[in-house]
């Protein structure tokens, strides 16, 4: 379940990186691809805008097949407060090019990759594959002078024995 | 009243309300390209810098506010190479407070005579020692 996690944000954060190549932020002094996932990262009060936040949320488990065929949710959240230069005004604009960003990235092309394990590097590719829905799109909520939007993905995998 | 002096009013005024020390905890910069810390699986190496003085109210049963001298902050951002004190406290993964780390929720700063004089920053408790 887990690598199925990993390999599902390095596919979905490099996929981002080529849709946008300059969504970008910065964790502690370097740059990276603007997608986090929440749980991995330092605990903070702060939500940074401009960026896909990734958070696991729901998990249920069908054990009738051979393989337990495990199904989680994933929240994507983003935000953005439009650009300073622009009073703001260009924020609805922003918010739509952050969806199609979304929708390139997990709706076009395969929607299945091979599951990888990272627990130790060059990742080693598993038996079995990760594959997930179409994202679905929250309506999109104002908060001050903030528009934020809430994402959700389906994914499944199967969860090979012995393996996280 | 200049901005040295305003500072130094500051620093004497929160010494001689009890004035104490803490320390900052900040995590050591990403590796690059390091996607093991990306995934949870490696973490930073932390190091901890001394703020004082500092005077520390308690707002509710889990906030506490920190006020905290500007010459102090503008020192570690010098010597840490911050920008700015914003980028320093959202750097920062907490304070450290009687071995207790808080996580900070806020910061704001007072100004006298164009400078900032004093920060104060809201500090939230662990959920852990939560009652």
């Amino acid at each position: 379940m887990q690598n199925a996690r990993d390999t599902f944000y390095v596919t979905l954060r490099d996929r981002l990186a080529a849709v946008n190549p300059a969504r970008t932020i910065v964790v502690r002094s370097v740059a990276r691809p603007g997608l986090l996932v929440e749980e991995n990262e330092l605990a903070s009060a702060n939500a940074p805008a401009d960026v896909f936040r990734l958070r696991w949320t729901g998990l249920r488990v069908d054990a009738k097949g051979a393989l337990p065929l495990m199904v989680m949710d994933c929240e994507i959240r983003y935000a953005t407060d439009g650009n300073a230069g622009n009073g703001g005004m260009d924020r609805g604009r922003l918010l739509a090019a952050m969806d199609a960003e979304l929708v390139a990235a997990v709706n076009a092309g395969l929607q299945n990759v091979v599951k990888m394990s990272y627990a130790a590097l060059p990742a080693v590719a598993m038996g079995t594959n990760v594959w997930w829905g179409d994202v679905a799109f929250a309506a999109a909520t104002v908060n001050g002078e903030r528009l934020e939007r809430l994402a959700t993905v389906e994914v499944f995998c199967f969860q090979e024995a012995g393996a996280l | 009243m200049n901005a040295v002096a305003v500072r130094r009013a500051a620093d004497v005024l929160l010494r001689g309300v009890g004035g104490r020390a803490v320390m900052l905890r900040m995590p050591a910069p990403a590796s690059v390209g390091d996607v093991t810390e990306q995934l949870g699986l490696a973490v930073p190496q932390f190091q901890d810098v001394e703020l004082a003085p500092v005077v520390l109210e308690r707002g509710s049963a889990t906030v506490r506010t920190m006020l905290v001298s500007a010459n102090a902050v503008n020192e570690l951002v010098g010597s840490m190479g911050y920008s700015a004190s914003s980028v320093l406290f959202a750097d920062a993964f907490g304070v450290l407070v009687d071995g207790v780390l808080m996580e900070v929720e806020s910061v704001a700063e007072t100004e006298l005579g164009g400078a900032a004089a004093v920060y104060r920053v809201g500090l939230r408790e662990p959920v852990a020692l939560q009652v």
